[in-house]
């Protein structure tokens, strides 16, 4: 990249051009005179006339551009990492965690802890879950590192509470059962790869 | 001739360009290991005999064609070996292959993650897919009790029968061969097993696992602190795996107990029994205020010997300073019988030790009922009986079905006549060409007729025992408990020393609690508690008490540090697993007037005399080296003096005891009160005896009895144990409190035994 434009520094060379614009009056009766040219000929009303579209726009055919927060939210981007949500299995409905303790072990503010125990079902159980958003600095590593997309970043960014560390437990961040038909995959890091199909290596069953 | 014989001690040969010098008979894993070079095994155990079921350890071997197993292959002088290269390397990583075939994928929930060798070897060998075929089989999980085995993640290496049969003994675990369908099966029901969990502790993957630990978390969590385990008097080395105990309440909880397993071993209770910590325990400065005041009127200070040197020392120091007595009921008979032994032999401590034992011929056992009283020591008389094919001769009134694996020989004498059967054992034992012209004379002049009748021991079984010796060589007779408080128990202690001194035998000596030898070589006790007591973890006056129960409480072994002495007379160090917010013997002691800041500041001031060094408590190892060499602590300095030894004398009449005779004897996993408050161990005490005790005490299976044995008075239900025999019952004393270490008698005792109901009205 050539830096020709940047060190030519003679500006008045450049391509100004000059307003064609009527002398400033200097005279107290010029300066009426040109007060009530300017009423009389309704310029004001021509500067006015967009903002009315918009206004009848807004008010009449529906086109509001004001979001009315914290009422009303604008869609945030997929990949923004804000307060976690812990996902379901959509057939089942069970929670998808597995209680493998990585997310405890990657946590670099160390505010993620579980207890997980033997349950009836000779499975390992997640008793209790929580994540301290009083320290968490989202970074995103334990939905990197969970090997069943169970705790992603969700969209809602608001973590003002009147504790100053404020927790949260399994439930909280658990897809409610009745909203599981609007369960979204998680795009962000740690998510499959739009290739991985190809990329599966399957297991030979040959025998 | 006397050339080609000499050979060479050691052996020196060369892998991976470094020249080595190795031991003569040592395998070259194991030349490898000493020396820091690094050869994946996958089967290998340091503490069997090599299994060879893997083939990871191939190396190869200049001039010698194909692969050699390193595990099995002894050092040769002068070989060449390679233990890396491309052709090892895709050999190796061909056997992860098919150890991986069909593993199930869940090393998110599989306790072994994070410590698991399959895990490791798989990633250092690159095995990233599966390139084999072979049809699932359904596997279902089995619970064993404490041990949970899932067969769909066991690897058949074998680690886990080898130590079941090599080290226990107990061949609970065999192998069911079936090809790829082969899989693990306990053959033993759960009674008979000794669920000491060794089995889980070798395996190197998630297959055999604790049940009460399983899912409750990942082992990276788990912060290791070495201990000791204060059981009994063995003072095995251990780990207490320590976190958090949940969410809501972050005080640190122990969450199991692991080991050095590649080189040392665990009993059940070691291994089970880990949370009988004092929790509760608060600081209350009345309650400090009374103890002190207490401990300055006592005019005895009893003493439970589950204690540390440390605060062994410190309690002389405080009777020293008060004028109290020491009484320690459980080591008191057992200091009088080391002192007659030492008289006698002229050492300090007897000379075998474990690897002796299990290395030995011949074992005879006298005195104890091994199985229950010295896991540890029941363990290497197993790997003994295995490897060496050794003859265990067991002399006891009670026969021990549990032991029929391992005993050729039961010799069976009548409760009491103990030293009847000692001087039976040195007339046998003894070789009479050592002997002194004295010693020769009185054993010549035993009158073997009255004493094999009154014990019960014939002749033809004591010849049968001089048979047994012919031929062989490293003999061993192991002692227990039994002897310690029989009203002739110093002379039954020259006896045993002039066996050790005047045969080829080796003896070895089992303290009959945790650290009773410790207390017997640093304190000066009394025979008996009078006036006012002060109870340390015993009944008293005013009680301080490790179980929470007393008037003041104390920390528990796994709450503080300290040094025990273990039967090998071993000085080996344990520390704190668990916080104490309590008062402490420091505490009492500083308010006494005595200067220290710390129970460990007396570590270097234990009796040198005894056999002690002046290291501090922070300055002492605990580890074990790569090739198992056991650096914990230090042993004690052993002391020879080889005149003016003092004889053994003719025994006079044997005791005999008629009616209902009990045996004081806790069942297997149990030791103390600290056992039965862990929450794995907790179980009912039972009086058991064989179908022809209850005939004879007129009892009957689940009867609710009333008895008092060494005064204390006992209630329980009786249970007969079909797999007993004889006329002996044997009475547990776990369940007793803090009354069970204040017991100094006789442990075979008469008693009169009352009915009073049944055990579920």
């Amino acid at each position: 990249m050539s830096l020709e434009q940047f060190k030519n520094r003679n500006v008045g060379t450049q391509e100004y051009r000059m307003l064609d614009l009527e002398p400033t009056p200097e005279t107290g009766w010029g300066r009426f005179k040109r007060v009530v040219r300017r009423s009389v000929k309704l310029e004001l009303f021509t500067g006015l006339k967009v903002t009315f579209r918009e206004m009848i726009k807004a008010l009449f055919m529906g086109e509001m551009h004001t979001t009315k927060y914290p009422f009303e939210k604008l869609p945030i981007a997929p990949r923004y990492r804000a307060i976690h949500e812990m996902k379901r299995l959509l057939e089942s409905g069970h929670y998808r965690c597995i209680g493998c303790g990585l997310c405890e072990k990657i946590c670099i503010s160390d505010c993620i802890r579980m207890d997980t125990r033997y349950d009836e079902n000779q499975r390992k159980e997640v008793s209790e879950y929580t994540i301290n958003f009083g320290r968490c600095i989202f970074c995103g590593y334990c939905a990197e590192v969970c090997p069943e997309l169970a705790i992603v970043h969700g969209g809602r960014y608001e973590n003002a509470s009147e504790q100053r560390a404020s927790y949260a437990l399994f439930e909280d961040m658990l897809t409610p059962l009745d909203q599981l038909a609007q369960q979204k995959e998680y795009p962000g890091f740690g998510a499959v790869s739009p290739d991985a199909d190809e990329k599966i290596k399957k297991t030979p069953l040959a025998y | 001739m006397s050339e080609v014989k000499k050979m060479s001690e050691t052996v020196t040969l060369t892998i991976d360009g470094k020249t080595v010098t190795t031991r003569q008979g040592n395998t070259i894993l194991q030349a490898a290991r000493e020396n820091g070079i690094y050869i994946p095994t996958m089967c290998y155990l340091s503490k069997v005999e090599p299994i060879g079921s893997c083939r990871m350890c191939v190396v190869e071997v200049e001039g010698v064609e194909g692969m050699i197993l390193s595990c099995q292959e002894k050092a040769v002088e002068g070989a060449v070996i390679r233990t890396s290269g491309e052709d090892l390397f895709r050999e190796r990583q061909n056997i992860m292959k098919l150890y991986d075939v069909n593993h199930p994928l869940e090393c998110g929930v599989c306790d072994k993650s994070g410590e698991c060798d399959l895990q490791n070897k798989t990633l250092e060998f690159a095995v990233d897919q599966q390139t084999f075929a072979a049809k699932d089989q359904h596997r279902p999980v089995k619970n064993w009790g404490f041990i949970s085995y899932d067969p769909a993640l066991c690897i058949m290496c074998e680690k886990c029968v080898r130590t079941c049969t090599e080290i226990i003994g107990d061949d609970a675990l065999a192998i069911e061969t079936g090809g790829y369908k082969s899989t693990i099966v306990n053959t033993r029901d759960l009674s008979d097993c000794a669920q000491c969990g060794e089995c889980m502790a070798v395996c190197p993957v998630g297959a055999l696992v604790s049940t009460d630990f399983k899912y409750t978390s990942n082992a990276w969590e788990l912060e290791k602190i070495p201990a000791s385990c204060t059981h009994c008097s063995a003072g095995c080395q251990l780990y207490y795996e320590v976190k958090h105990t949940s969410i809501d309440n972050t005080e640190p909880k122990i969450y199991r107990v692991t080991n050095e397993f590649e080189f040392s071993t665990l009993c059940g209770a070691g291994r089970f029994g880990y949370d009988f910590e004092n929790r509760e325990a608060k600081r209350d400065p009345e309650k400090l205020e009374a103890a002190v005041e207490a401990f300055r009127k006592a005019e005895t200070i009893r003493f439970a010997s589950t204690i540390s040197n440390e605060e062994a020392l410190l309690l002389r120091r405080i009777a020293e300073k008060t004028g109290a007595k020491l009484v320690c009921d459980e080591a008191r008979g057992f200091q009088r019988f080391m002192r007659a032994y030492r008289e006698a032999s002229g050492r300090n401590l007897p000379t075998a030790d474990l690897e002796w034992i299990r290395r030995s011929r011949v074992i005879v056992t006298l005195g104890t009922r091994l199985y229950d009283d010295a896991p540890m020591v029941k363990f290497a008389v197993a790997t003994a009986s295995r490897r060496e094919k050794a003859q265990v001769v067991y002399c006891h009134p009670i026969e021990d079905s549990r032991l029929q694996n391992q005993v050729t020989q039961f010799v069976k004498y009548e409760a009491g006549s103990e030293e009847g059967v000692a001087a039976l054992l040195a007339a046998t034992l003894i070789d009479k060409a050592k002997a002194p012209l004295e010693l020769d004379t009185l054993l010549n002049g035993l009158d073997i007729g009255y004493l094999s009748a009154e014990s019960n021991v014939s002749e033809e079984e004591l010849d049968r025992l001089k048979l047994t010796l012919w031929k062989r060589q490293r003999f061993t007779l192991i002692v227990g408990e039994d002897l310690y408080n029989h009203p002739h128990a110093e002379n039954i202690a020259r006896f045993l020393a002039a066996i050790e001194n005047y045969s080829d035998f080796k003896l070895f000596i089992i303290p009959p609690a945790s650290n009773t030898l410790g207390v017997s070589l640093i304190c000066d006790l009394a025979d008996e508690a009078k006036g006012y007591t002060v109870g340390v973890n015993t009944p008293g006056e005013f009680v301080l008490s490790a179980l929470g129960d007393g008037d003041l409480d104390l920390p528990a072994m796994n709450q503080q540090e300290g040094t025990l002495v273990n039967y090998e007379g071993r000085v080996v160090p344990t520390h704190p697993a668990l916080p104490y917010g309590g008062w402490e013997l420091a505490d009492i002691a500083r308010e006494l007037g005595l200067e220290l800041e710390h129970v460990i500041d007396l570590t270097p001031q234990l009796p040198k005399e005894e056999g002690f060094r002046a290291v501090a408590f922070d300055d002492l190892p605990d580890y074990f080296d790569a090739v198992g060499g056991e650096h914990r602590g230090y042993l004690l300095e052993r002391q020879e003096r080889g005149e003016a030894l003092r004889l053994p004398e003719e025994p006079e009449e044997l005791e005999s005891y008629d009616g209902t005779v009990l045996y004081r004897c806790n069942p297997g996993k149990q030791f103390s009160p600290f056992t039965a408050k862990t929450h794995q161990l907790k179980e009912e005490a039972f009086l058991l005896g064989s179908a022809q005790f209850a005939m004879a005490a007129r009892l009957e299976d689940g009867d609710r009895i009333r008895f008092v044995q060494d005064g204390i008075e006992y209630e329980r239900v009786f249970r007969i144990d079909t797999a007993m025999k004889g006329t002996v019952a044997v009475n547990p004393t776990f369940d007793r409190g803090l009354r069970s270490f204040a017991i100094s008698s006789y442990r075979f005792s008469p008693v009169k035994i009352e009915k009073a109901g049944k055990a579920d009205e």
